[in-house]
């Protein structure tokens, strides 16, 4: 048995606490913070957030507005990055990655559904679908049939070579849907995502969400709609910034 | 992604944005088409000056009572100049071309008389009517169209015989062969021996194809003795191309005695070579060429301002649309890289365009004005500056975006 003191000297701090956190689960979040600078005064979007997600989970994470969902959802996704705090996926430190092995990550291991789809204007469901693959460097003829494929998934065979104005929310939704899964990433984060949709559409898209769950993907998915997130298996929920509830529904 | 396919992607997000892309090649197109144009312009206009200089006669010099540059800058260097140096006479002529050794030929010529000339029911009004010796055809290299010169012979006699200009034959004899024909100048009897050669409009020449020429002598018993307004100048021809400025020289000195001029006194006469025409277009032209250059100038600055503004303006969009390709993947040097290309793209495009364009104006004015020449120099600069602006225009944004956390570039709207 080492003493801390005697630990201190064999290994560097910082690299010791690494070592030593190094979790086994796919997405893994230890005391993050996320603090907005508004002129002189502080605003603490997340503070203190900690948690972890095994890989097949299905999560939903509610909590009134302005409690901080899409600032967690975006740190998660590097989309952000944290004030403070150690996030891992797969294992591997995010919080301390250069842009490129951010954007790596942001290409290969998170597919990110945004309330407002994110949709390239001017280009097709096909070619915004192969927007991924494109950064990936898969050739262009593979990339075109995964494309196709992933279209085919979210059953918009009939509307690849439309542009996203030339399709109803629930259809660009699931254009966006397609570009997260295209990749085959590690898990799949969701924002609100029928939050700018009908309930009839709302419906059509989680249940596309559970099949996605069920064929074996890992989903965070964002509501303050109860009944989506009822159909979770677990729902963490947050307050100004904090974790108040984190608890297993199925 | 490969160039090709870069180069792809760059066409389509051109032709996405089409209003955008065409004010910016519209900016584009405007200053390279000014600049290659304006340029080719000058170039031609400058070498078809040359060219007719050098028709004038080759290596021939001219002897004047005044020096032109110098005595008329204003009003009292002239009225010193006319105090000053005496009126060239036919005795200095003759002094002159019994002394000069390196001298092949001096001719002489009398300012015109304008006249009226008739043929038949045709008048015309103010034609100016020169008196020469005969030998001007050999100095001058005259080019005849039909007929002759006149002769020694009838310069002696001072016959009435007359050379004319292509328009005047024209007008005079529209149907029938000048040569042979009778015209009446002042009401005198003049028989048309020679047409000359269509010599067509030259800066600072007389309008050779609307005038008349008759042997000096005949000039002179017709419209009085050279003074004043029939002021008269000699124009001489070297024995050869390397003796042509020691030939300038020795008439210099030879005219410099026969006045009388002590070594400090200045000429009071003057003398002009091609080379002092040439340097007189380059001072008179000079302004004109900087002014023809700053308005192409100018033109190249607005067309890189509107492709600056037109790239500027869309930098909400792009910045929205570099947030969605950095989310899902795109690294820094992918969305750099892609901005350069399609800036690049565009730019060579317009630049194409405004060089095709501005061939095709040359063209035309070749056709129809005179010889245009296009610069490659010009076109370089011109595409290299709107290029330029339009590829810091394209890229300064995007590097700006790629910088930011995705999150921020997708809250831009
Ligand atoms: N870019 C920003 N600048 C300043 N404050 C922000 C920014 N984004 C979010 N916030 C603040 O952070 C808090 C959490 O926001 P957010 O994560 O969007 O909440 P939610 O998605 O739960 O509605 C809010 O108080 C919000 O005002
Ligand atoms: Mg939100």
């Amino acid at each position: 048995m080492l003493t801390a003191q005697v630990q201190e000297e064999i290994v560097p701090y910082g690299e010791l606490l690494a070592q030593e956190a190094v979790p086994a689960a796919l997405i893994s979040m230890r005391d993050i913070w996320r603090t907005y600078q508004m002129g002189e005064e502080q605003v603490h979007a997340l503070r203190g957030v900690s948690f972890d997600v095994q890989k097949g989970e299905y999560v939903a994470i509610i909590g009134p507005s302005g409690s901080g969902k899409s600032t967690l959802m975006n740190i998660i996704g590097c989309l952000d990055t944290p004030t403070r705090g150690r996030y891992w996926i797969n294992g591997k430190l995010v919080s301390e990655m250069d842009d490129d092995e951010l954007a790596r990550i942001r290409n290969k291991e998170v597919g990110f559904v945004f309330q407002t789809f994110n949709l390239l204007p001017r280009a097709t469901a096909l070619h915004n679908v192969e927007l991924p693959l494109i950064y990936a460097g898969v050739p262009a003829a593979e990339r075109r049939e995964r494309a196709k494929r992933a279209l085919m998934a979210v059953d918009l065979a009939d509307r690849m070579m439309h542009k996203p104005n030339e399709l109803s929310g629930g259809q660009r939704q699931r254009v966006a849907i397609a570009r997260a899964l295209v990749n085959h990433p590690s898990i799949l984060l969701a924002d609100e995502p029928t939050g700018a949709l009908d309930t009839a559409t709302s419906r059509e898209i989680m249940n596309l969400f559970e099949r996605l769950h069920e064929e074996g993907n890992t989903i965070i998915i964002v509501t303050h709609e109860p009944d989506i997130a009822a159909r979770a298996h677990r729902i963490i929920s947050i307050r100004d910034g904090r974790i108040e509830k984190d608890e297993r529904v199925k | 992604m490969n160039v090709y396919e870069t180069i792809k992607v760059a066409l389509s997000a051109i032709w996405a944005h089409k209003l955008r892309s065409f004010l910016t090649l519209l900016g584009m197109i405007i200053g390279v088409t000014a600049v290659v144009v304006i340029v080719a312009l000058i170039q031609g206009f400058n070498a078809y000056v040359d060219e007719k200089i050098a028709n004038i006669g080759a290596k021939s010099y001219s002897i004047y009572r005044f020096d032109f540059f110098k005595d008329f800058r204003d009003t009292d260097t002239l009225a010193a100049a006319q105090r000053r140096n005496p009126e060239l006479t036919l005795e200095d002529y003759e002094y002159l071309r019994a002394r000069l050794q390196l001298t092949e030929q001096l001719g002489a010529r009398v300012a015109p008389t304008n006249s009226q000339v008739k043929r038949g029911t045709q008048t015309l009004d103010s034609v100016p009517v020169w008196g020469t010796t005969p030998n001007i055809v050999e100095i001058e290299k005259t080019d005849i169209a039909d007929g002759r010169y006149f002769t020694e012979g009838e310069n002696e006699v001072a016959a009435r015989v007359c050379f004319i200009g292509a328009d005047i034959a024209e007008k005079l004899f529209p149907y029938e062969p000048a040569v042979g024909g009778e015209i009446y100048i002042r009401g005198i009897p003049f028989r048309v021996v020679g047409v000359q050669a269509r010599y067509g409009y030259v800066f600072g020449r007389p309008p050779v194809d609307s005038s008349i020429t008759i042997p000096i002598r005949t000039y002179i018993r017709t419209f009085g003795p050279p003074v004043r307004n029939r002021w008269l100048y000699f124009i001489g021809k070297a024995v050869s191309d390397e003796l042509f400025n020691d030939a300038v020289e020795e008439a210099r000195a030879a005219l410099r005695l026969r006045r009388g001029l002590r070594a400090d006194e200045e000429d009071n006469f003057g003398i002009v070579t091609p080379d002092v025409i040439m340097g007189a277009r380059d001072r008179i032209f000079g302004p004109i060429f900087i002014v023809a250059i700053a308005v192409p100038s100018i033109a190249l600055v607005v067309g890189g301002i509107v492709i600056m503004n037109i790239m500027l303006v869309s930098v909400t969009e792009r910045t929205k649309e570099i947030g969605i390709r950095k989310a899902v993947g795109a690294r820094r040097r992918d969305i750099l890289k892609q901005f350069l290309v399609e800036a690049v793209t565009l730019s060579a495009i317009g630049g194409a365009i405004g060089v095709l364009l501005a061939w095709l104006l040359s063209q035309i004015v070749s056709l129809y004005v005179f010889q245009t020449r296009l610069s490659l120099l010009a076109i370089s600069i011109a595409i290299f500056v709107s290029g330029g602006i339009g590829v810091m225009a394209g890229i300064f944004p995007a590097w700006r975006a790629a910088r930011l956390d995705p999150i921020e570039s997708l809250r831009a709207d």
